[in-house]
């Protein structure tokens, strides 16, 4: 009797193939809302190995799936339903997409005969996102299925990462076929840099006198924080960050000056407009850390870092160009000399002159201080995640961060509403870390409604709501540009945000006065489960120092704290 | 400046619009455009396109999309030197 060791594949449907495809891809947890042309793939979901989190708007799902790509270093996973599921994923991709985090986004899609016909939930998603996805796909046939998942994977995770979006039109994922699981393929060795470009940025960095490093985001998602501490450690030079590079280095290295940029360390300013040679390191001269491009760092020779050839002299013109994997680039740099004393000497000066100050006086709580006191109550492996504003910066200003994947802060997209899911997100990653969510008045209406998804899924996520009844840094700005005119800012109708983490089930507690501030920290950081702590603060408070746009760096407005309030 | 590139790119589904939209998108206003079949899994694409922006910076931006396979920069030819260089976004007229 002959028998046949080669297994016919049995008959599934599109949505089975697609979640097998997703098991063997690693994938355990994806966030979503169901719908109609997305019912096949829920379908298929009850029984399976895949753990669901329904987030209750699509926007919190992408961007919960953001933070869990960010945290893992392999792709979050989002599914919406055509048409408004689908379009009210656009922001999460977008913000993936800005921040090069690792994501694949699942939509449901009208049957392909009824495509182009303007049907019920019918819309374009794939022409949609074109511009905020690193690749897309329509599937048209069930075949097709577990070769695209790999690639999507793939592409997703690999060189500079970003978002991969499948539309899945509902004949597919509810359409049958006898389709063999493919097993993800091992994926491309990454790029080497050339060693030419390492002589060239050893030689540079050799004859520097007064050499700088921008830490940037680059070096967390290529797991590089480790080599890129050992460089400096070998080379002496000092290192100011991007917002998505805070935590590479620890905050008290003495070679580390804090965050350069718009609301940067004067430290960091002064030094990258008075250095003579710029390495930056997994960055891309975002405005908002450059200022006025043509007077940033004037006198300094770059030398830039990236594994994306696209970024090399997009903005600033690159003198050394290193392409490629940062960790064999770290290691393959090689100046013949430690950056020179009397440079390190006057960075150390600098980091002095400009070191924060918590002394201030006034008489509420002073958002800041805080927020050190936070960090310093947690001083290990806090997980901090952000909304946009004023809170935002404080928290890149004052929080202290040991590992950049603690701080999760929309930088490139500066999506508010992003902490709530985000905060979701890296929990559900991370189980055991304490994660706690920085928020404003104006940024957790955005996405409020996931405090139902913490209180569903029995989420621990702390909430540190700081309510300066207003939009603040619109209102700063305002001030500051706009001659005061304040237009649309003010937000004292605000509703009463303990009562309404109450009605979600969710723990608060509400504090205005600065003797107030241990206790709430406290009681936040020990309450068991979800919490939410509502901090009232000066609503004229703004953010120290600011670079005004089209201004050079070291042109910083500051005032002292509450005093130019 | 003028440009013209020579795109191979994938017959798939939308790997034209891509390419297309990423070249408006980064600032470089087209000219012209050809497409055509070469075999039944790639596309030739010629676009002559006008920018202030360096050409090799399109080149690479285009060389990104997972669907085009290969993008050659053809030598750069100089219209009117006298003529100012074109801003990114400004239509012609």
């Amino acid at each position: 009797m002959n028998v046949s060791t080669h297994k016919a594949p049995e008959l599934r449907s599109g949505s089975q193939i697609l979640i097998k495809a997703l098991e063997r891809n690693g994938v355990k947890q994806i966030f979503g809302y169901p719908g109609g042309t997305i019912m096949p793939v829920y379908d298929a979901l009850v029984g399976s190995g895949l753990k669901h989190y329904l987030c209750r708007h699509e926007q919190g799902a992408a961007l919960a799936a953001d933070a869990y790509g960010r945290v893992t270093r392999k792709a979050g996973v989002c599914m919406a339903t055509s048409g408004p599921g689908a379009t009210n994923l656009v922001t999460g991709i977008a913000n993936a997409f800005m921040d090069s985090v690792p994501m694949v986004i699942i939509t449901g899609q009208v049957p392909s005969a009824l495509q182009g016909t303007d049907a019920f939930q019918e819309v374009d998603i794939f022409g949609i996102t074109l511009p905020i996805v690193k690749h897309s796909y329509i599937v048209r046939e069930v075949a097709d299925i577990p070769r695209i998942v790999n690639e999507a994977f793939e592409l997703a995770e690999s060189g500079r990462p970003g978002p991969v979006l499948i539309d899945l039109p509902k004949d597919i994922s509810a359409g049958m076929g006898e389709v063999a699981d493919i097993p993800p393929g091992q994926r491309p060795a990454g790029r080497m840099p050339d060693g030419k470009a390492l002589q060239a940025a050893s030689e540079v960095l050799s004859k520097a006198r007064r050499p700088l490093i921008i830490a940037g985001g680059g070096i967390a998602i290529s797991d590089s924080v480790e080599a890129f501490r050992k460089f400096v450690a070998r080379t002496n030079i000092p290192v100011t960050s991007t917002l998505k590079g805070l935590g590479v280095m620890l905050p008290d290295d003495p070679c580390y000056l804090g965050m350069l940029g718009m609301h940067g360390n004067g430290a960091a300013n002064h030094a990258v407009q008075n250095c003579d040679v710029l390495m930056v390191v997994g960055a891309r001269f975002d405005d908002r850390a450059t200022g006025h491009l043509a007077q940033f760092a004037p006198s300094a020779r770059i030398i830039h870092l990236d594994i994306d050839p696209a970024e090399i002299s997009k903005l600033r013109k690159a003198d050394v160009a290193v392409v490629g994997e940062l960790v064999p680039a770290l290691e393959g740099i090689q100046p013949e000399n430690k950056a020179k004393p009397s440079w390190c000497a006057q960075c150390a000066n600098w980091k002095k002159e400009f070191a924060w100050r918590y002394d201030a006086p006034g008489e509420g709580i002073y958002a800041p201080r805080l927020l050190r006191d936070l960090s310093l109550a947690h001083p290990e492996g806090l997980t901090i995640t952000c909304d946009v504003g004023q809170h935002q910066m404080w928290v890149a200003q004052h929080c202290r961060f040991d590992d950049p994947l603690n701080h999760l802060s929309s930088g490139g997209l500066g999506t508010m509403g992003y902490g709530l899911p985000a905060a979701i997100g890296a929990k559900i990653a991370k189980p055991e870390a304490t994660v706690v969510c920085v928020s404003g008045d104006g940024s957790i209406m955005m996405n409020v409604q996931e405090l139902a998804t913490l209180n569903r899924y029995g989420i621990d996520v702390k909430i540190l709501l700081f309510d300066n009844s207003a939009l603040g840094l619109v209102r700063q700005w305002q001030e500051l540009f706009f001659e005061g005119n304040y237009s649309e800012v003010h937000l004292d109708d605000n509703p009463d945000f303990a009562g309404v983490a109450r009605a979600f089930g969710i723990q608060a507690m509400s504090i205005k006065e600065p003797d107030e501030v241990s206790d709430g920290i406290e009681w936040l950081l020990n309450s068991e489960g979800a919490a939410m702590l509502h901090v009232s603060i000066d609503s004229m408070e703004n953010v120290w120092p600011l670079v005004p746009p089209g201004k050079p760096n070291h042109k910083m407005m500051k005032s002292n704290p509450r005093n130019g309030g | 400046m003028n440009y013209t590139l020579r795109i191979q790119l994938s017959s798939i589904e939308g790997a034209v619009i891509r390419a297309l939209g990423l070249i408006e998108r980064r600032g470089y206003s087209l000219n012209k455009c050809t497409v055509s079949e070469s075999d039944g899994a790639h596309r030739d694409m010629e676009v002559s396109v006008t920018s202030s922006r360096p050409g090799d910076l399109l080149k690479r931006q285009l060389e990104r999309l997972h669907d085009v396979y290969h993008v050659e920069l053809l030598p750069t030819v100089i219209v009117n030197p006298n003529k100012p260089g074109v801003r990114p976004f400004t239509r012609r007229t």
